[in-house]
């Protein structure tokens, strides 16, 4: 047994949350080691504390068998820790060499810098690491896939021994994890050890040598993957038994009730970012809208709701033209958002949660006065959202940003469907939030349906799109390429459509 | 209910500090300046003391400042709370002013119509000052900070310019002596005690006062505009139409600016001297300011506000310290009270390390 890292009785407190709770854990060298648990258990604080940018309130880190103290990320890197962030820390302006030796220069006749021994470096390590990126290209030009290896080069460039991937996975297709997992394997079997974050349960099963698994801030169990299933997993996880894949109950599908032609919507920058989109959903269906991040998704559903003015097109709905209305129509007509932003647009964290809770019904269902506001009533529809929608808050008078992510996001979902609306555009309803609260809003989504209601999801994870859609279309540079039936459909095929069909599904 | 007063108390318990500070600093500086020119400390903050409070006609008099800090005060709560910065509330004060003033001399009606019609004409001055602002701010983009601090300028000197034409030429062209004819007596609030200055003024204050804590707490609008001040995507989001709503608060926020330069001529001046106001409408805004744009909270502060602000003209006249100081004080108080301490303090690392961490990582995970 030869452990690279051990970390032993780490306690972290904030306030008065206890992050991390006397966790102990051994981290063998060369292996991929999985550490798996919801929102808010702790994983990231841990793994900041490995990399030096907390530190702990009580417990040790013992790199290679001696007690080591971190004051900084680079107490951290110089001790051979290295972490890739969830959201990449590049330079979209800067070159690929200048974003790996960014801070830890090379320097010629003590002050000019040496590129070209920096540039044979990282050729070195490409080529040991079997990476393949251009060195001199912009960062910005390189799909999200290669600048991930561009992170993990930079982190071996720091001379990392271990690396911690923080939820690598969340912004790549099935291809691009698939190129992930054999870099991985790759980088293992040269003697690197990897620190594996992540909250999917699949790919830690397929790829760990270990899983430890956090709950609370506690480890709730350390297996290896040919121990348990994803069963197991779920409820060391949650603390019970979760059910992911809903029975899809059977339901009356008819006529249509939404539709959009042709229509061609700019993005911030004036160009165009959805050309000539059709489609149509018909009662009762939920129609997917698959696709990786800023193929057009937030141009076209803004166009739909109205806050954004779209260049050529009609958008139908129950027979009206709603091409280019504003929101309180679309409301009036029967239309309700759950936007992803659920911050910036969702929600306004400064008010209290009374007020987040009225915003909409107040103009629709409000009726008693159009002056006054029935303070009254406004608290009983609040109190009735947050209890049917399990909504875990101090009081309804506290300021929203009280909330946790997964709590706000139960509010907002909350908000919409306690409204009598006919047509539900929901983006990404449980990005960042926990399985528990995953469970929930699926099972409310699909009841809708159920219940004769009509969706329109949009989301970036294709496990969801499959469970819950029963059409589901796939953008690409602002183009919808097809339109499938998601009983006759796979990940590979919609994760081959989603990068048009460019990437072949087996190399 | 119950948990809606514990997570109070404790911030409440923070800004009590942070303002009791902050008053025992602003009267330590004042102290040091006031030391400076030559004159005893105590000795001025005692003619302040009295010369606001002790006897019928200071307290006459601080009634007088009080009424116009309290109005102005309303007008910059309302553009502020739904996220425009209006900071022309001085030159919005001036054209309701002057127009208010040539209408009270100019057009005699009985005085139960002269009255609320000069009123109208000075909110309507105002209205008319914010309208290119506000046009410029919604079609154009362009930040109403810079247009409206602009066209304080023009007001203040088209206004100076304008009453010179109506006296004609001949007058002196001092500022003090620049004035319009005098208004009619149908035009001019009652005083509330024989010969001081303090009007029924007072009371048109305390009225707006009273109909902006109602528009905020107890209508749909109310709850519109602040949803729009605090977050406009999701008030878009939500079918309020936030376009209209922008246009309005700004108008309406000059509108009472206006007819705070109303009050003023048809009560203390009975007509419009060129430069009259003393930074009235900046008062507002650091009033406002303070009170964290609260209707109540404002009332408070404006009460305050107008006290100092006749304390420190009695301790000009009884002292050798210039009035000038109490508005720096004024001024340095707005900076203690808006300023974020533990950040500062964080900064400047006197914060242990420890809890520094624990900052940056409020958020788990």
């Amino acid at each position: 047994m030869d452990n690279i890292v051990e970390l032993r009785n780490i306690t972290k407190r904030f306030a008065n949350v206890t992050a991390n709770d006397n966790i102990s854990i051994n981290i063998e060298r060369g292996t991929i080691h999985s550490i798996i648990g919801e929102n808010g258990a702790g994983k990231s604080t841990l793994m900041n504390i490995l990399s030096g940018l907390i530190r702990p309130d009580e417990g040790e880190i013992i790199i290679d068998g001696k007690e080591r103290q971190f004051f900084s990320a680079r107490d951290a890197s110089r001790a051979g820790i290295g972490m890739v962030h969830q959201e990449f820390m590049l330079y979209p302006e800067l070159t690929v060499i200048e974003n790996i030796i960014l801070g830890y220069e090379t320097i010629k006749n003590s002050m000019f810098l040496d590129i070209d021994k920096a540039k044979a470096e990282v050729k070195e390590i490409c080529q040991r690491y079997n990476f393949q990126f251009p060195l001199d290209i912009k960062m910005k030009f390189l799909p999200i896939s290669v600048q991930q290896q561009v992170e993990i080069a930079k982190v071996l460039y720091r001379g990392a021994e271990v690396i911690i991937l923080d939820e690598p996975t969340a912004v790549l297709t099935p291809q691009g994890i698939e190129g992930l997992f054999k870099a991985m394997r790759f980088l293992v079997k040269q003697g690197k050890t990897i620190i594996f974050i992540t909250h999917k349960m699949k790919e830690v099963l397929e790829i760990s040598d270990k899983i430890t698994v956090l709950k609370d801030g506690k480890v709730t169990g350390t297996v290896k993957p040919d121990e348990v299933d994803e069963h197991k997993l779920a409820s060391l996880m949650v603390g019970r038994e979760v059910i992911l894949d809903i029975p899809k109950p059977e339901k009356e599908i008819s006529d249509i009730l939404f539709h959009v032609e042709n229509l061609t919507v700019k993005g911030d920058d004036g160009l165009e970012k959805v050309k000539n989109v059709s489609f149509s959903v018909k009662k009762g269906e939920i129609f997917g809208i698959a696709g990786i991040a800023n193929n057009g998704q937030k141009e076209l559903v803004e166009a739909i709701f109205g806050l954004r003015a779209s260049q050529s097109g009609k958008i139908e709905f129950k027979g009206h033209d709603i091409t280019n209305t504003g929101p309180y129509h679309k409301r009036k007509l029967g239309i309700g958002y759950i936007p992803q932003d659920r911050i910036n647009i969702g929600s306004n964290v400064k008010g209290p949660i009374w007020e987040n809770a009225i915003m909409g019904y107040h103009l629709l269902y409000m009726k008693d006065s159009n002056v006054l506001l029935n303070h009254k009533s406004a608290y009983d529809y609040t109190n009735q959202v947050v209890s049917r929608f399990n909504v875990k808050i101090p009081s309804i008078f506290s300021p929203a940003r009280t909330l946790s992510g997964g709590n706000l996001q139960k509010l907002v979902v909350g908000r919409e469907f306690s409204q009598d609306y006919d047509f539900f555009l929901i983006e990404d309803p449980t990005r960042g939030i926990d399985i528990g609260s995953t469970e929930f809003i699926w099972k409310q989504i699909i009841g809708y349906a159920a219940k004769g209601k009509t969706v329109l999801l949009i989301s970036h994870d294709l496990n969801e799109m499959l469970a819950l859609s029963d059409r589901v279309g796939v953008l690409f540079e602002g183009r919808l390429v097809k339109v499938v039936e998601t009983a006759s459909t796979n990940e590979e095929e919609l994760g081959y459509l989603m990068t048009g069909g460019t990437m072949k599904i087996d190399e | 209910m119950m948990n809606k007063i514990v997570i109070a108390t404790d911030e409440y318990r923070k800004e009590v500090i942070k303002h009791l500070t902050s008053i025992a600093l602003v009267m330590l500086v004042g102290a040091i300046l006031i030391h400076l020119q030559g004159e005893s400390p105590l000795k001025a903050f005692q003619a302040i003391f009295q010369g606001a409070l002790v006897g019928k006609p200071s307290i006459a008099r601080s009634l007088r400042w009080i009424t116009p800090c309290i109005i102005a005060g309303t007008a910059a709560v309302i553009s502020n709370k739904s996220g425009i910065f209006n900071l022309g509330i001085e030159g919005q004060i001036y054209m309701g002013a002057f127009l208010a003033a040539v209408f009270g001399y100019a057009v005699p009606l009985p005085r139960l119509l002269h009255i609320p019609a000069t009123i109208l004409v000075g909110g309507i001055g105002g209205v008319i000052l914010a309208l290119i602002p506000a046009v410029l701010r919604l079609y154009y983009g362009i930040n109403e900070m810079i247009t409206t601090l602009m066209f304080n300028y023009v007001a203040i000197l088209f206004t100076e310019y304008m009453t010179m034409q109506l006296m004609g030429v001949g007058g002196s062209t001092a500022p003090d002596y620049v004035a319009t004819p005098p208004m009619l007596d149908s035009a001019r609030l009652t005083p509330l005690f024989p010969s001081y200055q303090a009007t029924t003024g007072f009371f048109i204050a305390l009225i707006l006062v009273g109909l902006t804590y109602f528009l905020y707490k107890y209508t749909k609008k109310g709850y519109e505009l602040k949803q729009v001040g605090e977050n406009i995507n999701f008030a878009k989001y939500g079918g309020i139409n936030a376009f209209s709503t922008y246009f309005y608060v700004f108008l309406v926020s000059a509108f009472v600016a206006g007819i705070c330069g109303a009050v003023e001529v048809m009560g203390a001046h009975g007509r419009f001297r060129a430069q009259f106001s003393s930074n009235l409408g900046w008062d507002g805004i650091m009033i406002a300011l303070i009170a964290k744009d609260s209707p109540l909270g404002m009332l408070l502060v404006a009460v305050l506000w107008g006290i100092i602000k006749n304390g420190s003209f009695a301790m000009e006249r009884t002292t050798s310290a210039n009035r000038l100081v109490v508005t720096l004080l004024q001024a340095i108080f707005v900076l203690f009270i808006t300023a974020d301490f533990e950040k500062i303090l964080s900064k400047i690392r006197l914060v242990p390390l420890q809890k520094r961490e624990g900052k940056k990582e409020g958020t788990l995970c």
